[in-house]
Parts: structure tokens; sequence; C-alpha cells
């Protein structure tokens, strides 16, 4: 059987340039080249031995794809394949305008539930988080081409908040959308 | 015997390798075994033609019936007759409460037990063995029907199911000393079947509630790979849940006096018997009759729509749910496919159309496809199929989360990742000179541990002492294709690979298996002789049968009527016998047939030389 080189980065182990900007079709096809090649199913009949492998690698292809993917592991794993360092990374951020504009939008979520239309509410911040997760995304590409590590690595925690509280109201929407029903 | 079947020159005469496998589909309600032949899947009926296998095991009377023999004895002794084991399996015995009066067995009061045993006329068993005896009933179905041992089967569970319910049908595989290719999802399963029919790529939707569970999934299918986006569900809500209200409705109305297991039954059969009549007529007739107490009535399809209501109505909540975990929009689906046989309530499909806004496809029968995809899948990895482009791949169902402090869950892999997947964690020590940690593994969405099912504890120990926060410990959590998880842990400053006690929450230890596979050795020989007399059954068969359509095509004109009559005197013997005698009596027949037919056979032989010379020039023929 073929052996992975684990020690290659998840953007080259799809074929793909390191760049935040992604082609989702080519990579969602390259990974099931790949699960083609190294699923399990494909070593039912063989030796323990290549069937742990398979599980292995099949497991660290899915990883990988799962990390290119998401805009905020892809950003995230986008810095430490540049060097530095993720491990100790706070989840926090001293940038006092966008951490006022988070409690502000937390409170407009929290208030949904009192609105004559909660649902239209939430519709109306989905569309806003998604507009400002589409700005960080754009800050992101430009300060990490430039070469400029620091900020983007400002940027990719401030994606991580928007990305929570996106997340957070959609879980809301769809508790309000089970009630309705 | 193997002379009789030279096959005609220039066709190859080495056996075809073809290895035997099923797909086996073990319900809450009914069970069944399908497999591929000749290219095409079909499930296996029995004997009498029936390919629904009751899910129900009978032990009583020094007896143990499984299937429909086993159900006959359901409305008179219900105590000895185990239905409905699915919904125990992986449970623990403080998950019994939880699963109220679904299932009126005594179980064995015990504080050490983890897992529940029901007492039985002939003794305690537990839902794994239950399953295991089903199992093996339907492979040796297979087994008749092929002819030959099953190397390989996959066997289905709802995509819901956890780790523990997941591991309790492979130790029930293990028992039943199956072989499992793959533990795989009914919805997948059912989408084989469907998609490799229908030849159809886009998005479609599996609806599948069995007479236990219910289940949801997203599918998207590609040129032959169908890749699940998300799975959704409830693994304690089906059929048996509208039988249960509609026995609740006969129990307002009969006004009974005294309410015992025998009574309750049979009111559950009367209902299960009601909903199945309002599949076809708009009302229908009700009796109870138990000892002196008795009761009648009717019950319209409207009056049985509003109590279903509320139970069908449960699963759109999952529906929405999987629909957002997958980020497909309902107008995105390009169909929607019923499984199980719950799926016949009528109210159903209109419920669902409801919801998804389009009709649902019911082509094929909801109680066989799910089955039928998992003989499909065990034929492609059985590697009877090189070529195939088929490919599955599936999700965890449910978040996999350790507990942290205060009760907390931290989620290690969350549901919907695509498996296999592996998560490594760092922990370190929070003592000096600390040389063990322990771990506890939970599944489920919720924020607290007490809410979570709980999978396993891990101790891990062995690690060489250090001051607090030195030793750094690196705990992997791998799952693999069947969606069951496997630890690991290693002390990476040190390299010392730390030895993990597992304890499984619900599940079987290695010794109880053990112990389990050695008390079923009794039966187990029983089931050897058994399985060898069919074995040689088989075999005497396919001799018969060779030699007839031998003697038909050739027999005349190679023998004389004395000869003919000398073979058949030995065939004729071995056919009267071939129910009658034993092992041994059959392989002496067939061994007498085969004598008296030899110089048959040396004609055959040359016969069939001269056949594939004549005409021939004599470089044209190949010694």
């Amino acid at each position: 059987m073929k052996i992975l080189d684990f020690s290659q980065s998840y953007f080259d182990l799809f074929e793909q340039p390191l760049r935040f900007e992604i082609d989702l079709k080519q990579i969602h096809e390259n990974q099931q080249n790949l699960q083609t090649k190294f699923h399990p199913d494909r070593f039912v009949n063989a030796s323990a031995e290549e069937k742990r492998l398979s599980v292995q690698q099949a497991s660290w292809v899915n990883e990988a794809y799962q990390t290119l993917v998401n805009p905020v592991k892809r950003a995230h794993y986008m810095l430490e394949v540049s060097g530095q360092d993720m491990k100790n990374e706070s989840e926090t951020t001293s940038d006092v305008a966008f951490l006022m504009e988070q409690i502000a939008l937390r409170e407009q979520m929290e208030e949904v539930r009192d609105k004559q239309e909660p649902l239209e509410e939430c519709d109306i911040l989905v569309k806003h988080l998604k507009l400002r997760s589409k700005e960080m995304s754009d800050d992101f590409t430009s300060t990490f081409e430039l070469g400029d590590f620091e900020t983007a690595k400002l940027v990719s925690r401030k994606m991580q908040f928007v990305q929570r509280l996106s997340d957070q109201v959609m879980d809301l929407q769809f508790q309000l959308e089970d009630e309705n029903s | 015997m193997a002379l009789l079947q030279i096959s005609e020159p220039g066709q190859s005469s080495a056996p075809h390798q073809h290895r035997l496998s099923a797909g086996i589909d073990l319900g809450t309600t009914n069970s069944l075994v399908s497999t591929v032949r000749s290219g095409k899947a079909e499930t296996l009926p029995d004997e009498y033609g029936n390919v629904l296998l009751p899910s129900i095991v009978y032990m009583g009377n020094e007896l143990r019936l499984v299937g429909q023999e086993a159900q006959k004895f359901q409305a008179e002794d219900p105590l000895n007759t185990l239905s409905s084991i699915k919904r125990l399996m992986g449970r623990g015995i403080k998950d019994l409460s939880q699963l109220g009066n679904v299932l009126p067995y005594e179980f064995v009061r015990d504080e050490n037990q983890i897992v529940p045993r029901i007492k039985t006329a002939i003794g305690e068993i537990s839902a794994v063995e239950v399953s295991a005896r089903i199992l093996e009933k339907l492979a040796l179905r297979a087994e008749k029907t092929l002819g030959g041992k099953l190397e390989g089967v996959v066997i289905t569970v709802p995509a819901y199911f956890d780790d523990a319910q997941r591991q309790a049908t492979r130790d029930a595989a293990t028992l039943a000393g199956l072989n499992v290719y793959r533990l795989l999802n009914e919805p997948t399963a059912a989408a084989v079947a469907y998609g490799l029919d229908q030849q159809h790529d886009g998005v479609i939707a599996v609806y599948d509630l069995g007479g236990g569970t219910f289940d949801i999934s997203i599918l998207r299918l590609n040129k032959g790979i169908f890749e699940v986006l998300a799975t959704g569900g409830d693994s304690a809500l089906g059929g048996d849940d509208i039988d249960h209200a509609v026995g609740e409705w006969i129990l307002e109305h009969a006004h009974f006096e005294q309410i015992d297991a025998v009574l309750s039954r049979r009111v559950l059969i009367a209902a299960r018997a009601a909903k199945e009549a309002l599949t076809t007529q708009n009302t229908t007739e009700l009796s109870v009759n138990y000892a002196d107490q008795t009761w009648q009535g009717s019950l319209t399809i409207e009056q049985f729509n509003l109590i279903a209501e509320p139970i069908i109505k449960k699963t759109l909540t999952p529906c929405r749910r999987v629909l957002r975990d997958a980020n497909i929009d309902i107008d995105q689906i390009a169909q929607v496919v019923m499984v199980g046989g719950s799926t016949r309530v009528l109210l159903v499909p209109q419920m669902v159309e409801g919801f998804f806004k389009r009709k649902p496809m019911t082509d094929l029968d909801p109680d066989q496809v799910v089955a039928i995809g998992a003989a499909i899948q065990a034929d492609v990895l059985s590697g009877n199929k090189p070529d195939s482009e088929m490919l599955l791949l599936d999700v965890l169902p449910l978040s996999l989360g350790i507990e942290t402090m205060g009760g907390l869950s931290e989620k290690i892999i969350s549901r919907n990742t695509p498996i296999p997947a592996a998560k490594a964690q760092e922990f370190t020590t929070f003592k000096n000179g600390q040389t063990s940690m322990s771990v506890h593994v939970i599944q489920g969405e919720r924020e607290l541990v007490s809410d979570c099912r709980s999978l396993a504890r891990f101790e891990l120990c062995g690690f060489p002492p250090m001051v607090a926060g030195a030793a750094r410990i690196r705990v992997t959590y791998q799952v693999d294709a069947d969606g069951l998880m496997t630890v690991s842990a290693e002390e990476l400053t040190s390299g010392v690979t730390a030895n993990i006690v597992v304890k499984p929450s619900y599940g079987l230890t290695d010794t109880e298996i053990e112990s389990m596979l050695r008390a079923s050795m009794d039966f187990a020989q029983e089931d050897i002789d058994l399985r060898m007399l069919k074995e040689q059954q088989v075999e005497a068969k396919r001799v018969i049968e060779a030699l007839d359509a031998a003697l038909a095509s050739d027999g005349p004109s190679l023998l004389d009527e004395f000869e003919i009559n000398e073979v058949l005197l030995h065939r004729n013997e071995l056919e009267q016998q071939i129910e009658s005698t034993t092992t041994d009596g059959l392989k002496k027949l067939i061994k007498a047939v085969e004598v008296a037919s030899e110089s048959y056979v040396a004609k055959r032989m040359n016969s069939s030389v001269v056949k594939a010379l004549a005409g021939k020039k004599i470089d044209e023929v190949n010694f």
C-alpha cells in the first residue's frame, strides 16, 4: 500500500497553494480521491498492520480536509505552517472597539426572544455576522500575503469570536424554528 | 463428485473464487439477511418463504427458540419471550428505568453487574446474547442457501447508535462466531440500495423509522461515492411507541380490573394489529381476551392519526437539525427515501412530505432495503468486485468528549465529523510525583457530563514521577470506520507508553465475553453438528442435481439400461435418506453414488474430448 507523507502540509496533501482563498470544489474532489485510496473499506482483507495504517491515513486525510474547509481552522493552520507559535495562542483580543461590538451583538442576540419577530431578528444578525466574517477573511488574506503574521494572528482571533457568535445565533434560530413548528 | 461437473471444452473449469458474504439487518422488531448472487442483491427467505425473522428469542420449557417459533409464545408466556431487545443493547442497569414499561421482563438485581441480565425459565441472558442467537439463526439461513461458510458479514446499526450500542452489536457478532467486515449505518445502507438502483447523483435524505429507532441522514451521491453530510435521530423512538400509545388508548376504553404482564402483552398485540390494519383500511375492529376479561372496540384512521401524530412529530426536530448540520436547504434535496416498517403507517409519509415538500420514494420494500444495501456493501468489501467504485464515507453520529473540572464536558471530536477520525490531546500532571491520572470519556452533545452517555473510564498509569506540570501526556482518541473508539496514551518527555485500564461503562469486558463464549460452547457443539449436517445435505442435493442434469443430457447415449439403473439405485437411496440420516450416513451414501457412476464419468470425459476435437484440424488442437 502507498504510504502518505505525514510531514507534508494539508495544503500539499490536497495539492493546493498556501492561500486563504480556496477552491472548495477541487478540494472536495481530491478528498474523495484520497479516501478512495486510503479508506479502511479498501483494506478489509488486508493484514492487521495495513488495516491500522489505513485507519491512521484516512483519519489524517479527514482531519486535513476538515481543517481546510473551515475558515477559522484554516487561518489558524496557515499561521502554524508558516512557523508561528499557535500552541500558546490566547483566545482573547485587546482590540477594544472590536470587543465593544461583540458585546453589543451578544446583547442583541440575548434580546431576540423578547422581540415581536424573533426569527427575523435572527436573520438580521446572521446576515450581519456573515458580512463581518467576509471582511475579516479579506483582512486575513491581505495581511497573510504581506507576511504580516502578527496582524494576521489578531485577525484570526477575531474570526474565532465571530464564528462562535454565528454558531450561537444559528443554534438560537434552530430552537426558535423548532418551537414554532 | 467434481468430475461430473466437467465443464464444456473451451470454458474455464477452475471454480470461481467467490467469497460468500451477507448483509444482516438486526432490527428491533424483525431481522433479515441478504446476499448478492449473480450480481443481484436479494433477501433470503427461510424454508417456509418468510424473509422477516422476528427478533424474538423464547427461553422457556427447556426450549430455546428464535424467530417465528419464539413469537408463538409471546401471548401466553411474555416473560420468557424476549422481544425488542435491541433497545437494551449497550444499555446499563441504570438506563432500564428510562425505558419505562416498554420491556416487561424481570431483571437480575445485582449491584456488581453493569450489563442488565434478564431472568428466564431456563437461565439468565443479556441483550448481547439474545442478539447473538438471532445473528446465528440468520447466518445459518444464509449458509444453508449459499451452501458454504460465510467469510464475512456487514451488520447494520441505527446511525444514531452510540459507541456502547455499536460495541454491543460487535460483541453479539463475536458470540455468534461471525467475522464482521463492517458495522454499517442503516440509512447509509438504504441509500446504497436506492442509489445503485437509481443511478442518480445529488443530495438525498433518508428517513428511517424502525420499530424502536429513528434515523435521519443527509447524503451526497457522486459517481459511486456515498458521502454522509450529517446524521441525526433518536435511538429510542419508533413504531413500538405508536403501539404503546394505541395500547394506552385501549386500556382507557377497556377499563380492565387487573392488569398483569400477559394482559399487557395481549393489549400490545391487539394495538399492533390495529396499527397494521389501518395501513390498508379506514377502520378496524379490536378485541382483547384474557381469562374472564374481554373487550371489543373499533378504531378509525382519524382517531389513530390523532394518537400517532405526536410521536411522528417528534421525528421532525432531528430532520430540521440534520439539515442545518449538513448546511443544506430543503429545496436542495433531490430525493427523500423511506426506510423501516414503521413508514407504512400512512401518516408517516404524509408528514414527511409536508416537511420536505417532496413526495418520498417508497419503490423498495421498506423492510428489506437496509439488508439489501448491507449485502451490496458486504459483496464489495469481500473483494468480489475489485473494480467497484463504490465507497461509503460516513460520519460520527454523536460528539465524543471527556469530563473536565466541575462535571462539564469538553468535546474532542464533534458530531458529523467524517470517520475514521483521530484527535490527540495533551495533559499534564497537577501534583508532584503523580504517576497516574484518569480520563472519563463521554458521548453526547450536552454541556453537563451527567446529561451525556458515559462510555468508559481510563486509568492512565505507569508514567515516571516528575514535578507537577512537567509531564506531558498525549492521549489519542481514534474512531474507526465502524464508529468505534479506542484510546492510547504516551508520556512525551520520557516516551513511556502509559498503560490504559479500560472500564467500559455499559459494555461487556473481554473476560465477560470470554465466559459467555465458553458458556455457549455446549450450544455451539450442537450448532456445529447441525451445521455440518446441513452442509452435507446441501452437498447431497448438489450431487443429485448434477447427476440428473448429466443423465438427462447424455445418459441414454453413453450408458445401457442396466448401467443407468445401477446409478439410479444409489441416487434414489441418497435422495430418500437426505433428511433422515446423519452426517456420516450422508457421506457414505454420496460416496456410493460416486463409485457407482465412476465409469459413466469416464465415458463423459471421453465423449467431451471427442466433441472438443470434432471438426477441428489437428494444428488447432492445443494439448
